[in-house]
């Protein structure tokens, strides 16, 4: 067995799809692109729950925009023909992350649920997940953040603030997946309904365009979804095995 | 110099002779801890430390009225969602709408009531107390009431039991000049409705059980009338119902957002959509799709529109006005709306009158999926009160003559919205008095003599009949979520206070507006069906879930009468200044996340990249690439766009989807004001426009001037978030044909599987 053999092999029992299948939950999330309109809600909704900095003007001419989940637009054709197709951009929270494999500390990981989380005061900023993620949904603090008194006042208690030098991306509003869990043992459930937990890109959609449960719950709306015959992942060659299923965008033409 | 070893200064400092910075210094240190810790050993109601507290409210970023829930930790707010018992938005909210707790915990707050102590404009306001402002502001109301109609009210546009206040102190004040002006309040489509159905609310469009959708101009899902509750629609009937995928197709000259996400995207000449809309009616007689006994009054009114001379007018071939026609009266069902760009022009009524006309031939009124009318509102005038632009001018006129005494401008900013030929501006210059009701330093607050600055509408009480409603009756109560940040005060209280003050405490004899909307939703009360229950327990619930509603529709059909009919048709559009000199017709467009300007003092919506070009922090013009490439110009340029009457500067973007004679501006940058978010920021578009109005209707038709372009050498520096506008090949947004089976397309969740070998 040669070393690129041993590696896969190694890598692969480490690597595994689904390792996590002897666990409660695996999140998941669906976007249709036939009900989505690019409006930038869901874009809104995720600054105002995970406390995304603003960068300013001259930030974002160097590229360093700090949006979890964004509006990508594509142009197909030439006028009078020309189309506009929207796609939200968000961490796919792939099975097998390029980015996880990279982190040399580990800052990076595969959680219980399926979610790829980030320990903010673990990572020590080498960038490197970023270079790896074919996404590129990952975003670098370039500096501290500061927001101008008293517009600090509405940053949300339940998460972090995160300071310069740190990578951070969307977590799948893993504070809303606790509370709920929280809730459902306060109530004495051990596994929470679907429904019960809402990203806030989800929660704000103005198309319902944005779907989020449990694939393993074979009755929840997500599971539907994903199973719909539109479904694809975005760049699935690459293998990575997403968490976040879109359904394709329906092209009808005159009859 | 002497030194001051620890032991002196603490000397010192106790004998209170160090300078006035170590003495604040020492305040801060003593302040500190009771700013950080909870000061609380009995906390106030519905507070405890950790736990979230949700009030139900109404949205005050636009006038869709929509409910909003607002999560609350700790005495502050920290979220804005939809409240999803509110039948407009459903649990949903838009960009701008989330972004309201920027205007709530906005850096450039006006904090304090201010009089103005330099020249006017000039931006020297000295703080001062309330009685000071007040107490001056009622003097004045006092002398300027025994000259008739001298005192003008300027309001943004409100609804509910705060439109009735303003209009029980204006009829106190013997003043019948009590107007609303929202910069986007669609005239042209009340006239419409008015003229062809005798509607004076804006009926309620079904997009979500309507399986075609023809959109002239409107852009539906971002900034026309009720975005979100027709996104909702949107998504309903393109994936969420049971029957065929519904189908969108939007005819514009320049693509919106709804143009993006439509089926199909047809250019027609701008103000040109009413004849098309014409000529689809056209057809429809011509096929014998409508049968009515006035079949030949509707053939005769509608002669002068067939395919080839609706082609030749509109520059939409004949043959897809006939499929048009065909697609419309055959699907089950069809819908037709207008308004945005279309209503907007010298013809807007007319256009609209045609748009809405479409409906009734196909026989979609009062039917699911077609168009429904609204109740009368259940609460505050059914008068509309809203200013089209002539009664701007007769403002402005009335001003120059010196007929105003007093100007009260509540939350509204013409300064911004109004065309600089208008002269409001300088206008003002003649009114002896000008009160600002504010939170913001806007260019029309920077305008007053004395400032009265007003809470937001999360710290206020007061009520909403969403405009246009839903089918049925709905109301809403807004209550404040947090208590005040400074020294403001709800707009309501501000005029109970003014009413006291200038002997109106008889016919306004409420203390505060709580008690004013208590007493108010006293009749609403009165007409629910509560099983008995008495009012403070429905006051509670009101408050609690943020919405009444009765669920009775309107019954009764329309008939349109044959003046209508023999009066139908659209005029070619009239545009400012000659083709020659100013071969491009402008074309401004509002967008979601900046309104009519007013988002542009709040980062978060700064920071939205506009969806179709990805910019972020400025204002841009968009041109045909083919006209681009013939005048040499490129992307990024920096370009003069002028108009007879004025000039400004702004940034090129080739835009693949605008028709080649049209160029296209964004509405709401370009502030002289407003903050250190929004202050000299791109360019404001409006400031340009040519004087142009629809007859029919008074308003101003923003979108029939023509302009110019000059390139001036420099390139700009507009920033764009998104990388490559292509695909390249690379497959990241798929698409599929509507009528492909599942296994054509096999599910491609089939990933190649890991192999892992043993070791």
């Amino acid at each position: 067995m040669n070393f690129i053999d041993r590696f896969v092999a190694g890598w692969a029992k480490y690597r595994k799809p689904g390792y996590y299948e002897d666990f409660d939950y695996a999140w998941t999330m669906t976007i249709d692109l036939d009900r989505c309109s690019g409006c930038g809600a869901c874009v809104t909704a995720c600054q105002a729950e995970n406390n995304i900095p603003i960068v300013g003007e001259e930030e974002l001419r160097k590229g360093r925009e700090m949006q979890w989940i964004r509006i990508e637009r594509y142009w197909e054709g030439e006028y009078p023909n020309a189309k506009l197709k929207f796609i939200p951009m968000l961490c796919q929270h792939c099975d097998a992350a390029p980015c996880e494999t990279v982190c040399p500390v580990s800052a990076t990981y595969h959680n219980q649920d399926g979610l790829n989380t980030q320990i903010y005061n673990r990572c020590i900023g080498t960038r490197s997940c970023a270079v790896y993620c074919p996404y590129e949904v990952r975003y670098f603090n370039y500096y501290d953040h500061h927001w101008d008194a008293p517009l600090e006042q509405q940053l949300n208690p339940d998460v972090t603030v995160r300071e310069k030098g740190v990578m951070e991306k969307c977590t799948f509003c893993v504070q809303r997946i606790r509370q709920a869990k929280d809730h459902a043992k306060d109530d004495g459930r051990r596994r929470l309904r679907d429904g019960d937990v809402q990203p806030a890109c989800v929660q704000s959609c103005p198309t319902e365009a944005l779907n989020f449960g449990d694939r393993k719950d074979s009755s929840s709306k997500v599971y539907r979804s994903m199973h719909d015959p539109r479904a694809y992942h975005v760049l699935e060659e690459l293998n990575t095995l997403p968490s976040v299923v879109y359904l394709k965008k329906v092209e009808t033409h005159a009859d | 110099m002497s030194t001051i070893d620890r032991r002196e200064f603490l000397k010192l400092v106790g004998a209170g002779s160090v300078g006035t910075g170590a003495g604040f210094m020492l305040a801060e240190a003593i302040k500190h801890p009771l700013e950080h810790l909870i000061p609380y050993s009995i906390p106030p109601e519905e507070f405890s430390a950790g736990i979230d507290t949700w009030y139900n409210s109404v949205c005050g970023m636009c006038p869709a009225g929509c409910g909003i829930s607002v999560r609350t930790r700790e005495g502050r707010a920290k979220k804005i969602e939809g409240n999803p018992s509110h039948p407009v938005n459903q649990g949903r909210l838009c960009a701008l709408g989330q972004a309201g707790l920027q205007v709530l915990y906005n850096p450039d707050r006006l904090t304090a009531p201010m009089l103005q102590k330099g020249e006017r404009g000039s931006d020297t306001f000295l703080q001062t107390t309330w009685e000071e402002v007040l107490s001056s502001v009622a003097e004045r109301l006092v002398v300027s009431r025994n000259r008739t109609d001298s005192i003008y009210f300027l309001s943004q546009g409100v609804r509910g039991h705060l439109a009735k206040l303003f209009e029980l102190f204006m009829g106190g004040l013997d003043s019948d000049n009590l107007w609303h002006y929202d910069f986007d309040h669609p005239h042209s489509l009340y006239a419409a409705n008015d003229r062809l159905f005798g509607e004076q609310q804006l009926p309620y469009y079904d997009i979500r059980n309507s399986r075609y959708l023809l959109s002239f101009g409107a852009d539906y899902l971002n900034s026309w009338l009720s975005p979100v509750h027709h996104s909702l629609g949107f998504g309903h009937s393109r994936q969420g119902g049971d029957g065929p995928r519904g189908r969108f197709v939007q005819i514009e000259p320049k693509m919106s957002i709804s143009g993006a996400a439509a089926d199909e995207w047809i250019p027609a000449r701008p103000g040109s959509e009413g004849i098309l809309a014409m000529g689809i009616g056209h057809q429809l007689l011509a096929k014998g799709r409508y049968t009515a006994v006035d079949a030949d009054d509707w053939s005769a009114a509608l002669k002068d529109y067939s395919a080839a001379s609706v082609a030749e007018r509109t520059g939409v071939p004949a043959e897809t006005v006939v499929r048009l026609a065909d697609e419309f009266s055959r699907s089950q069902a069809g819908l037709a709306i207008g308004g945005s760009s279309a209503g907007n022009h010298t013809n807007g009524v007319d256009t609209l009158v045609a748009v809405n006309m479409l409906n009734y031939l196909v026989g979609n009124i009062g039917k699911a999926g077609g168009v429904v009318f609204n109740p009368d509102p259940v609460s505050g005038p059914t008068q509309s009160r809203q200013a089209n632009y002539r009664a701007l001018e007769d403002l402005v006129e009335n001003a120059r003559n010196k007929r105003i005494d007093v100007l009260i401008i509540n939350n509204t900013n013409p300064v911004f919205t109004l065309p600089k030929s208008t002269g409001f501006t300088e206008a003002l210059a003649s009114i002896p008095l000008i009160v600002s009701l504010s939170s913001f330093m806007d260019e029309t607050t920077v305008m007053a003599d004395i400032i009265l600055p007003s809470h937001t509408y999360l710290e206020s009480w007061g009520d909403d009949i969403p405009q246009p409603g839903v089918g049925f009756s709905v109301a809403a109560v807004s209550q404040p979520v947090v208590s005040p940040l400074y020294n403001t005060r709800a707009t309501g209280d501000i005029i109970l206070d003014l009413a006291g003050r200038v002997g109106l405490r008889e016919t306004m004899p409420w203390s505060s507006m709580e008690e004013y909307l208590r007493d108010g939703w006293r009749e609403i009360h009165a007409r629910s069906e509560t099983d008995g229950e008495n009012f403070d327990a429905f006051w509670r619930d009101v408050l609690r879930s943020g919405v009444w509603g009765e669920n009775t529709r309107r019954e009764g059909s329309v008939v349109i009468n044959k003046r209508v009919i023999d009066n139908l048709g659209v005029a070619e559009p009239e545009f400012a200044g000659s083709e020659k000199e100013y071969p491009f017709m402008l074309h401004p467009f509002m967008t979601n996340a900046m309104h009519d300007g007013r988002g542009a003092n709040l980062p978060w919506m700064q920071e939205l990249p506009e969806p179709m070009t990805s910019i972020v922090y400025g204002s841009w013009v968009e041109m045909n690439p083919a006209t681009a490439k013939a005048m040499g110009l490129h992307d990024g340029d920096m370009v003069t766009v002028s108009s007879a009457f004025g000039s400004i500067e702004a940034a090129l973007v080739v835009f693949p989807a605008i028709m080649p004679d049209v160029v296209a501006m964004p509405i709401g940058q370009g502030h002289s004001a407003l903050g250190r978010y929004a202050r000299n920021r791109g360019t404001n578009p409006l400031q340009i426009l040519a004087p142009m109005t629809d007859s029919a209707s008074g308003s101003l038709a923003t979108n029939a001037t023509r302009v110019s372009l000059v390139a001036t050498g420099r390139r700009s520096d507009t920033v764009r978030t998104g990388g490559m506008a292509r695909q390249l090949g690379r497959d990241i947004v798929q698409s599929t044909g509507g009528d492909a089976t599942a296994a054509e397309h096999s599910s491609a969740l089939n990933s190649i599987p890991i192999v892992v070998e043993s070791t």
